[in-house]
């Protein structure tokens, strides 16, 4: 099964590797003709089968002029010369049938063929089973360690495996030792409740898992034939697998077969691409089978192909091109547009035209200060000629109050600054207000996380200890932590290594341990407490093993601190460190799906490996450039806003109007709960009335979660609770409830009756003309003119209202009903309900 | 508009609904009536779809003077009630419980729930969970994870509709839709959706007026979204529109069409809202049936209020008839229908209540034992699972867990609860259940 790479080489490996040498002329890792690559590894120019259950997985791949490659796997014809060494089926798997050296001829359909050297030793032997490396992989493959089955923490039926095969140790005592060693049947293995379940001969929950005529099968009976061997102490364990290829252009509808060689520790590798399991992160744009085969649907984008073997993770990324020609493009306004646009030219996806300047008003205006923008502020944009008018508006929102309202909002949520009875207002207002001030006075990013990780003391004295209210415990800390600020969601790691990830309990235990010297203390206002730093040193215990972790940055080795360290600020210095792979990338992606409502890593708060960005090499940059600005918020936004990318248009030209991944065009997303409710108040002149803050206080400046209760608008629209770090806790969906009450509200139908409501105003103005009124009432709803069609159908329905009015009176009354009317219907249109 | 059970709903301008739906349609002419007539032909009986009918008791009936009597107790135990026998030979329940005991074939008791807490909350009925150590968020409700699982039946009417008024105490409607957020919430025609379902100061011609007008300003393209939201938009803004004027979702709520035969079968119940929580409106039942017809996934109804702290026996004498009578009857309905192996109905309080009687004859809270009512998702019927002992105490076989009963109702709908998973706000995949809960063999075997 393995093939060693161990010294002495037999001599038969040796003779075979100088005539594979003495082929000279090759290609460093493949032997091909001009257009037909045969591969399988990195680096490897030649097929050594070892041992009788040894197997290799090839590819034969066709690169194409324009740089992407083909995949001929399985439409190529593969055949072993001499025919008695091997078998290759359709797949394109080799197997072992005798001892010998030759080759393996692969032949396309239009005669083209290349061929790999072949080796086949020991066919004749088994070598003895190993139970980590081969059979609990099988448990993981087909579904029985899994976290609905076996894998739970309480087994199932009494049965229990570890998550995923995580912990070959325990597997093995429950599997060979627990419940009397029922489970297997060494003298009949056939007949062991293992087989018999999972094959389904007697009746098993799980259904049919295994077949008699598989591999598995046959392996696992071999196991317990051999008497059950867990293997040897100094066996060789899996550090790292690999997949192959790790990238490739796909065409639409295209497919992939991929390899996974596993390294082991004792140099030794093996193709394990039939143990692995391939998972898509986007599923909508591809799926995988057992057999590591990765097909893309008809949808253009970056897809990328999760691969997990005994605990280890490989990623294999899939561009699928549209390949539109890209004549033109806007200019590039800095980096970030750069960096688009060369990726719009690799997959061929035209950008939408910049969009115009009142689009662009709108849509900067909201995502900054979380607002529409007002007729003064059209007007004055409308008039400026000059070159530079939008970077200003951009620097003039930024400097406004209105920026750090809207931003303070976003952040209050996820720095769960919740109120969950009365006495909290004074920390909730105050953590509130201390965010607020943060953002308009620019504080660095690196020290605003700084006083909150960091924060000690009163809530009056320093109010972001607030957030240690609601983040109570080590674990909660840890991975509010992780997952705001550094993007990574560390939970799973909890209880049991991480299924997607490379972090384990230890690592988790460790980073947990930068808080487990903070202690609440009685706080001097009811309700409130005072955070101190408990003297000591700093260490949590893993739960999986008791052991005493100290306290280390992910991946990072542990630290040694005094007993009167503060263990967070280290974790603070490490997090700001220039180098820190994770902190800035966070925040820059957190502020990306911002202004670009999808995250370049989506979701943005789970950037993994196997989760990888759209556009690395964007994420890269704006990660750079935001430490070498000194972690500057405004900087950022103003980087992004005013980027050529941001101000396209989000009407779709012939190639984009499927583009999820590329920004070839601004995606429009619905207006957030508050600033909806804020616009709404807006369209109607009337002012909001929330209990304990003033009278029309805009509902983006609320300090905490607790109007919501009172507010069924801002409720059913997804205002968050505060409740989680996560930004998804922010509901975008959209509901009948909300149609209904957008539609028909008695509140917001009362407001529009009202005699101090925009329609009666515009109603009761004789000074302007009905279509003068008509232009500013689309001013304020969509931050643009009507149209001629739309200035003539809404006085058609002016005029048709107050046709068959008799006297004046009733005229004034249809005038008003219409105006009423227009507004409503305008509130409800998709153009004032989206950012856009 | 639209008439909620037990609370007559009139337009402001006095028309009666059957008016209004004349109106509207001759206003609204050819741009309502094909779709009414499409809505129509969708609606054929027995629909195949699965669904669930949850029954909750807020306040937590006595359980030994409803479905677990306890003939052998002493006197002080016992209680004032005496068992009767059922069509099914061995099981017997309260004598106040007749029409109910004459379908004992169609229902499985359960006597042995054990893993009740101490708290007037829907909490444990809704989510099958505890209340503490919850995600972020909260855990979501039975009906929110089949919204978000299962989504829309039928595109006209929300999966997941909750019948129960808002009740005055507020831990016994406060389970939401948690960590799912509020596009899985319950929409809630007697609660919180109530006023926005009236058409509030137009008139139908108005609104449609208005409607037009909407359709000429709202040009705004649609392609420029490719998430779906701004099509879903649309979707429920119809939904809304038909709602308001008239819908299979309105129809479904609107029971004035009914055969009077089946209204008196059910009875009327009572509309005063007893104690802090719920009245007793037999015609939810009803509602409860059509709209399972007409889409829903799961309609959860309140009915009564259970905290027999005082007067048990004179409490049980009013309210177990009235029970009897909905209950029975929306199970013969659910069979003539021919929706019986479709639609499961669970019903159940959050606890039982204590085997001694106090001074005031009441009986207290008891979580130690809880007993349910499972029917109909072919299930297997007629029989009892589980018993408490001789005093109605403890479990004292079988005992099973909320939990285990939730793991069944997916089973029912066509959900592997070991398979399914809905991503937390952590991003970890959450199953529907708690941990070692499975669907019960005795029901689903």
């Amino acid at each position: 099964m393995l093939f060693s790479t161990l010294n002495p080489l037999p001599s038969l490996r040796r003779a075979f590797l100088a005539l594979a040498i003495s082929m000279g002329a090759l290609p460093a890792w493949c032997v091909a003709s001009e257009a037909l690559l045969l591969q399988f590894r990195p680096g490897a120019t030649n097929v050594l089968l070892h041992g009788k259950d040894a197997a290799q997985q090839l590819l034969a791949t066709a690169p194409k002029a324009d740089g992407s490659e083909v995949d001929l796997t399985r439409t190529i014809a593969w055949k072993v010369e001499p025919a008695n060494l091997a078998v290759v089926d359709s797949s394109g798997r080799v197997t072992p049938l005798a001892n010998g050296q030759g080759s393996i001829i692969a032949t396309t359909p239009e005669g083209q063929s290349a061929s790999l050297p072949l080796l086949v030793e020991k066919a004749e032997i088994s070598p003895p089973i190993n139970f980590a490396n081969q059979i609990v992989p099988i448990f993981t493959k087909n579904g029985c360690s899994g976290g609905g089955c076996h894998g739970k923490a309480a087994g199932q039926n009494g049965f229990r495996l570890s998550l995923l095969g995580f912990e070959p140790a325990e597997d093995y005592e429950h599997l060979v030792k627990e419940a009397r060693g029922r489970r297997l049947f060494p003298a009949a293995p056939e007949r062991s409740l293992l087989l018999t379940k999972g094959t389904a001969t007697l009746p098993h929950g799980g259904g049919k898992r295994l077949e008699t005529e598989s591999d598995d099968y046959r392996l696992l009976i071999r196991w317990i034939t051999q008497g059950m061997p867990y293997g040897q102490p100094n066996d060789p364990v899996v550090t790292k697998i690999e997949v192959f290829p790790t990238e490739r252009t796909l065409p639409l509808n295209g497919e992939q077969q991929l390899v996974v060689t596993a390294y082991y520790s004792d140099g030794s590798l093996e193709d394990v691409t039939r143990g692995a399991l391939f998972e898509p992160n986007d599923k909508d744009m591809a799926k995988t089978d057992s057999l590591g085969r990765v097909k893309v649907f008809d949808q253009p984008g970056e897809v990328a192909v999760m691969v997990r073997y005994q605990g280890k993770v490989s990623v294999f990324r899939g561009t699928v091109p549209l390949g539109a020609p890209v004549a033109t493009l806007p200019p590039a306004h800095n980096f970030v547009d750069e960096l688009v646009f060369k990726q719009l030219k690799k997959v061929g996806m035209p950008p939408s035209d910049v969009c115009d300047d009142l689009t662009f008003l709108r849509r900067v205006t909201v995502d900054i200060a979380g607002r529409t923008p007002t007729d003064q502020e059209l007007e004055a944009f409308r008039k400026d000629t000059a070159q530079d008018k939008r970077d200003r508006t951009i620097e003039r929102l930024l400097a406004s109050g209105d920026y750090a309202d809207y931003f303070a909002n976003k952040w209050s949520a996820l720095l769960r600054n919740k109120r969950t009875d009365g006495k909290q207002a004074h920390g909730t207002f105050a953590f509130h207000d201390w965010i607020r001030q943060s953002l308009a006075d620019n504080k660095p990013y690196d020290r605003f996380m700084r006083e909150i990780v960091g924060a000690s003391g009163d809530v009056d004295e320093n109010p972001p200890v607030a957030w240690y209210r609601q983040v109570r415990t080590t674990q909660n800390q840890l991975e509010d932590t992780a997952q705001l600020f550094l993007g990574l969601r560390l939970q799973c790691a909890q209880c049991h290594h991480h299924p997607y990830e490379k972090w384990s309990q230890a690592d988790y235990w460790s980073f947990g341990a930068f808080f487990s010297q903070v202690s609440y203390k009685k706080g001097e206002r009811p309700g409130e407490d005072t955070i101190v730093h408990r003297r000591g040193v700093a260490q949590a215990t893993n739960k999986k093993n008791g052991q005493a972790m100290k306290p280390a940055g992910l991946g990072e080795t542990p630290l040694a601190l005094a007993a009167d360290e503060d263990p967070r600020q280290s974790l603070a210095d490490w997090m700001s460190r220039p180098d820190n792979r994770f902190f800035a990338r966070a925040l820059v992606n957190r502020y990306w799906k911002h202004f670009f409502n999808r995250g370049l890593v989506d979701p943005e708060d789970d950037m993994r490996d196997t989760n990888p960005a759209t556009n690395p090499e964007l994420l890269d940059a704006l990660a750079a450039n935001f430490v070498k600005s000194g972690y500057d918020l405004k900087w950022l936004v103003s980087t992004l806003a005013s980027s050529s990318v941001y101000q396209l248009s989000s009407t779709p030209n012939q190639y984009n109007a499927r583009d999820r991944h590329h920004f070839a065009r601004y995606y429009p997303r619905r207006l957030a709960a508050e600033v909806l409710y804020d616009a709404v108040n807006t369209m109607l002149l009337s002012q909001s009335k929330f209990d304990g803050v003033p009278a029309g206080t805009r509902a983006v400046s609320l300090p905490d979660n607790s109007f919501n209760a009172g507010s069924y608008f801002l409720t059913v629209f997804g205002r968050p609770e505060s409740s989680s770090a996560c930004e998804c806790e922010r509901s975008m969906d959209a509901s009948l409830s909300q149609s209904l009450h957008l539609l028909n509200a008695k509140d917001i139908q009362e407001r529009l009756a009202s005699d101090s409501s925009r329609a009666s105003r515009l109603a009761a103005d004789t000074q302007q003309n009905e279509e003068a009124k008509l232009r500013q009432l689309y001013r304020v709803a969509f931050s643009r003119d009507p149209q001629a069609g739309e200035v003539q159908f809404a006085l058609d329905y002016m005029g048709r209202k107050t046709k068959s009015a008799k006297d004046d009176a009733a005229k004034t009354k249809a005038r008003r009903e219409a105006y009423e009317d227009m507004v409503w219907a305008l509130l409800n249109t998709k153009e004032f309900l989206f950012n856009h | 508009m639209l008439t909620i059970p037990g609370h007559s709903q009139r337009f402001c301008d006095g028309l009666s609904r059957r008016n209004f739906l004349r109106i509207g349609a001759l206003g609204m002419g050819g741009t309502f009536l094909p779709q009414l007539l499409r809505a129509e032909a969708q609606s054929g009986l027995g629909s195949s779809h699965k669904a669930v009918i949850m029954i909750y008791l807020p306040g937590g009936p006595p359980h030994q003077d409803t479905f677990d009597l306890k003939p052998d107790a002493p006197a002080e135990i016992r209680g004032e009630f005496k068992s009767i026998p059922t069509s099914v030979p061995g099981t017997r329940i309260c004598e106040h419980l007749p029409l109910l005991a004459k379908l004992a074939d169609r229902y499985t008791l359960i006597r042995s729930i054990s893993d009740a807490v101490d708290d007037h909350s829907d909490f444990m009925c809704q989510t099958g969970r505890r209340k503490q150590n919850q995600p972020p968020g909260g855990w979501p409700s039975f009906g929110s994870c089949i919204a978000k699982v299962l989504g829309a039946a039928d595109p006209a009417v929300p999966p997941f509709i909750g019948l129960e008024p808002k009740m005055q105490h507020h831990p016994y409607n406060d389970s939401g839709p948690g960590f799912l957020g509020v596009g899985s919430r319950s929409f809630r025609p007697g609660a919180d959706a109530k006023s926005d379902m009236v058409l509030n100061g137009v008139t139908l011609d108005r609104l449609a007026d208005r409607r037009a007008l909407l359709a000429g300003f709202d040009r705004f393209r649609r392609d420029v979204d490719s998430s779906g939201l701004m099509s879903g938009l649309d979707a429920f803004n119809e939904q809304a529109f038909g709602m308001l004027t008239s819908s299979r979702l309105l129809k479904a709520l609107d029971i004035k069409d009914e055969d009077p035969g089946l209204l008196a079968r059910y009875g009327k119940g009572d509309a005063k809202v007893h104690g802090d929580a719920a009245p007793m409106i037999n015609e939810q039942f009803l509602v409860a049936r059509r709209l399972v017809e007409a889409g829903a996934r799961l309609v959860t109804v309140a009915y009564g209020f259970w905290d027999y702290h005082g007067s048990n026996f004179s409490n049980a004498r009013n309210d177990l008839p009235l029970l009897d009578q909905g209950v029975s009857a929306l199970l013969e309905d659910l069979r003539q229908r021919g929706l019986e192996k479709d639609v499961s109905v669970v019903m159940w309080g959050e606890f039982g209540r204590s085997p001694t009687i106090n001074k005031d004859a009441g009986r207290d809270h008891w979580p130690r034992a809880n007993c349910a009512l499972l029917a109909g998702g072919g299930m297997k019927v007629g029989q009892v699972i589980g018993a408490t002992d001789r005093l109605g105490g403890e479990p004292s076989e079988r005992p099973v867990m909320f939990g285990e009963v939730f793991a069944t109702l997916y089973h029912c709908l066509g959900i592997d609860v070991n398979k399914v998973t809905v991503p937390d706000l952590g991003g970890r995949p959450q199953y529907l259940v708690p941990d070692g809960c499975q669907p019960m063999r005795e029901l689903v075997g």
